[in-house]
């Protein structure tokens, strides 16, 4: 089908597709400006609506009537399982509290020691606020 | 060559190309394969490190945090290897870090910008500083992510925040005839209350379609063209597959948060006026103090250019930059120029601050 053009061949696919992406530039640009109006907006929305006022009481009535049945069967529901884990988030960030408490206290304790000739100065400080507490106690 | 071979080639050549197709179509593509660890949970939230591939002498020391949007997997910042910014900034020698949200059920319904902002993140910043030994640190925050970022740097401007990277940040909800989500979510049409009694949680298929349909002819006609006539090319299919397991990986988002993002951001611009309350404090951009860089997609649809260039001027911080690049939402980071414009870019931008 193809034939040889001044050297590069003729292929009538890449002329079909050269005119494809014209037309498709055209409608997403057609089709983008129309998604961006407020007639667009307003029949989503209307559509949305329509969906969300016939589902909605039908599965309001599946969830009351599942509820009903665990429970009569002694099973836990779904309300039970959600307070459960909101509950076990709470306990996972205060687990996670401590954690962080402990890391610094682990690592506090871990810190190098004090050099002996800190350490003497530091006792000194001590022994004379020890003596001077004594002192006035007189 | 006799029309009876031609004609067997290309019926070889046509079920290769429908073979390759079906795979693409149905098979999920490998993604997310830079090696990291997990350190960190809470609820459904979980912070992985990536493994440095640096000696810690060359490494920077100041570790990097990518908080991705909440209803979208954050594994498109880590692709596939040769195509993900974590493995190229790992490479640069950040210690990287990644807040993935996870998936929120029903018993999350009740989450909100205040959780996000002010309980999860700060945790996973502190595991973060504890592991790394870094009293500072760089936050990248992409779509809501960079919502959840600012309203953290407004709030917690002392907390050690050194650079803050806003990748094309929704802010600003001003210019609503420019913003198309704004218009489908008016008041006058779009029942939030009844959408959420009905489903608690956004439900993910909302959401795509949402994103499809602000380019409709693009997202449901041209990448599939595309993707048939490149088919011979493995390079462009496994490019695309990667992409197409990312798009088609839809997760809710939480009920409240969505509540706030509309009400508050999309109908009431509330972040902007200075009037958006987290846990009762007021997020004031003025406070904001850590050096920023925001990135805008010139060709971005979904986060128009609009809606972060004003933004910026209202944060506080003496050491600001906006950076424009040619792309679409998704693509300045993801698609084919992100390897030659945006991460070099970044990467240039932090390692100059996180000395």
């Amino acid at each position: 089908m193809s034939e040889e053009q001044g050297g590069k061949k003729f292929d009538p696919a890449e002329q079909f597709r050269g005119v494809r992406e014209a037309y498709m530039d055209v409608w997403a640009k057609a089709m983008g400006e129309m998604v961006n109006t407020e007639a667009y907006a307003q029949q989503s929305g209307a559509m949305l609506d329509a969906y969300l006022t016939v589902s909605q009481p039908f599965k309001a009535a599946l969830e009351k009537a599942m509820v009903n049945a665990l429970q009569q069967l002694s099973m836990p529901t779904r309300p039970d399982f959600v307070s459960l884990a909101e509950r076990l988030t709470n306990i996972e960030m205060r687990l996670d509290d401590m954690d962080n408490k402990l890391d610094r206290i682990i690592s506090g304790i871990a810190k190098p020691p004090i050099p002996q000739s800190s350490r003497t100065a530091a006792a000194k400080v001590a022994r004379t606020a020890k003596k001077n507490g004594r002192k006035e106690a007189r | 060559m006799s029309a009876e071979t031609t004609e067997a080639n290309q019926f070889v050549a046509m079920q290769k190309r429908l073979q390759t197709l079906t795979r693409v179509m149905t098979t999920p593509a490998p993604i997310a394969q830079t090696p990291k660890e997990l350190v960190w949970t809470l609820n459904k939230a979980k912070l992985y490190r990536y493994i440095p591939q640096v000696p810690k002498e060359q490494r920077h020391p100041v570790p990097l945090l990518l908080v991705f949007a909440l209803m979208n997997r954050p594994y498109i910042l880590d692709l596939r290897p040769g195509a993900s910014f974590v493995e190229f900034m790992v490479k640069q020698g950040y210690d990287v870090y990644l807040l993935d949200w996870g998936v929120p059920g029903i018993e999350d319904k009740n989450l909100k910008f205040d959780d996000y902002t002010l309980e999860y993140m700060p945790r996973a910043i502190r595991k973060m500083k504890a592991i790394s030994g870094a009293e500072e640190f760089s936050l990248l925050g992409w779509c809501i992510g960079a919502i959840l970022t600012t309203i953290y740097a407004s709030l917690r401007p002392e907390d050690g925040l050194r650079n803050l990277i806003l990748l094309t940040a929704p802010l600003d909800f001003s210019l609503k005839e420019q913003i198309t989500f704004a218009r489908w979510t008016d008041e006058k049409y779009f029942d939030i209350d009844k959408l959420l009694a009905t489903f608690g949680n956004m439900p993910p298929e909302m959401i795509d379609y949402g994103a499809r349909a602000l380019k409709p002819v693009e997202n449901y006609v041209s990448n599939y063209l595309r993707l048939w006539d490149n088919i011979d090319n493995p390079q462009v299919v496994e490019s695309w597959a990667a992409m197409n397991t990312w798009v088609t990986d839809n997760i809710p988002l939480a009920g409240a948060v969505f509540r706030q993002l509309i009400v508050d951001l999309y109908r009431n611009n509330r972040l902007m006026k200075g009037e958006l309350m987290i846990r009762g404090e007021r997020v004031d951009l003025g406070k904001l103090r850590a050096n920023l860089l925001a990135v805008i997609a010139e060709g971005d649809h979904i986060t128009p250019p609009c809606q972060t260039e004003p933004a910026v001027a209202k944060i506080g911080s003496a050491d600001k930059e906006i950076f424009r690049v040619p792309g679409g939402h998704i693509g300045i980071m993801a698609g084919s120029g992100a390897a030659k414009r945006t991460w070099p870019h970044l990467n240039e931008w932090l390692a100059q601050r996180s000395k």
